[in-house]
């Protein structure tokens, strides 16, 4: 059996959109597992801030997902588009 | 029956929402076997077509639309929840009273929220920009949301990358212009050079600086638009892909009650934070 350019670029892809998407979720991971954990010390120290620890926490995580998704769209164009 | 007069007196409730509540356990699995049912005769999306382009208008009147057409579905959901939104609002504040019914509560729990927020990060100019931010949260929230209802067709559009870029861009031309007008164009464009370098008290114009500062601003609009178009399409795909596996068994429905309303409600409040956020960035000093 052999392998055509156009099969081989896209069997490329489909390995590249899970080593991308693999290796992109790991920072994002480590960063929001990190903003949670000061999250909870914050509001195991001042209970009565919980809600504005809450918000804060939630904005800075989203925006520490940045990489993850870029790497989410990064992947999607490999899959659907290559 | 002793035990029911009991509960009806705990809870204080009569007629048909004590009889649900009496039985919830049966109620909540008639609701399963209704979505199973519904779920297993074609309501579920096609896996091939999850990515697939989507239909477009390529005509109207007889002329070419720029830009290779108008994505119909999208434009349709969005103008549904806009009437959603018209509606709710016309309704919650018909009659306004002193002590709030039902609807007038919600919007007020919501209004009032975000013009804490607003007062928050934007000082006296808060009512200035509470009306758009209020309404860009309303929006985005219940266009995530929406993915939810089992009805072919229905759709969320921030899944299309056209909705959520137009939204940020939108907030991006709201705050540069704000900028300008609120502090003026002298500092607007000093902002872009910092920081400069400094020889003897004499501050000079960093040229390298500017060119970061404006793909950093760049940045910013693709960002903000691809984090929301990212987490609801990365849902939506991941809902379907799950749901093939397992042959539309149970998972779903808590696959689409994370991704459709908590991933959802989060999403929307972050997108409208970040806008805030760069708002303030903008017109504060």
């Amino acid at each position: 059996m052999d392998i055509s350019g156009a099969e081989f670029i896209k069997a490329a892809a489909l390995l590249g959109a899970g080593i991308c998407m693999g290796l992109g979720a790991i920072g994002p991971g480590i960063g929001e597992g990190f903003a949670a954990g000061k999250a909870c010390e914050g509001v195991a120290r001042e209970p009565e801030n919980a809600g504005l620890i809450t918000r804060t926490m939630l904005v800075g995580q989203a925006v520490s997902e940045s990489t993850g998704i870029y790497s989410l769209v990064i992947a999607l164009l490999m899959i659907f588009v290559v | 029956m002793g035990g029911s007069t009991s509960q009806k007196n705990i809870h204080g409730q009569k007629g048909f929402i004590a009889f649900i509540l009496r039985h919830k356990v049966l109620f909540g699995v008639l609701a399963l076997l209704i979505f199973e049912i519904c779920i297993a005769f074609g309501v579920h999306p096609d896996m091939s077509k999850v990515a697939e382009e989507p239909e477009k208008l390529k005509h109207i009147f007889g002329f070419a639309i720029p830009l290779g057409g108008i994505n119909t579905k999208t434009i349709i959901m969005s103008w549904i929840i806009m009437g959603i939104l018209v509606v709710f609002s016309f309704f919650a504040t018909r009659r306004m009273k002193k002590v709030p019914g039902k609807l007038q509560l919600i919007a007020e729990l919501i209004v009032g929220g975000f013009d804490d927020l607003c007062n928050e990060t934007l000082g006296d100019k808060a009512r200035k920009f509470l009306p758009l931010v209020a309404t860009i949260f309303l929006f985005v929230l219940l266009s995530n949301i929406i993915g939810i209802i089992p009805i072919p067709g229905i759709e969320e559009p921030t899944r299309d990358l056209n909705t959520t870029l137009g939204l940020g861009i939108m907030v991006f031309l709201v705050s540069h212009i704000a900028g300008i007008r609120y502090r003026g164009i002298k500092k607007y464009v000093a902002e872009y050079f910092e920081p400069m370098i400094e020889i003897k008290g004499v501050r000079i114009p960093n040229l390298f600086m500017f060119f970061l500062n404006f793909v950093g601003e760049i940045g910013k609009v693709v960002s903000h638009s691809f984090r929301l178009f990212g987490n609801i399409m990365g849902g939506a795909i991941i809902i379907v892909v799950v749901s093939n596996l397992v042959r539309y068994v149970l998972l779903p429905i808590g696959l689409n009650i994370f991704f459709g309303i908590f991933v959802g409600l989060v999403q929307a409040f972050v997108f409208a934070m970040l806008a805030l956020t760069y708002i303030s960035m903008m017109v504060t000093e």
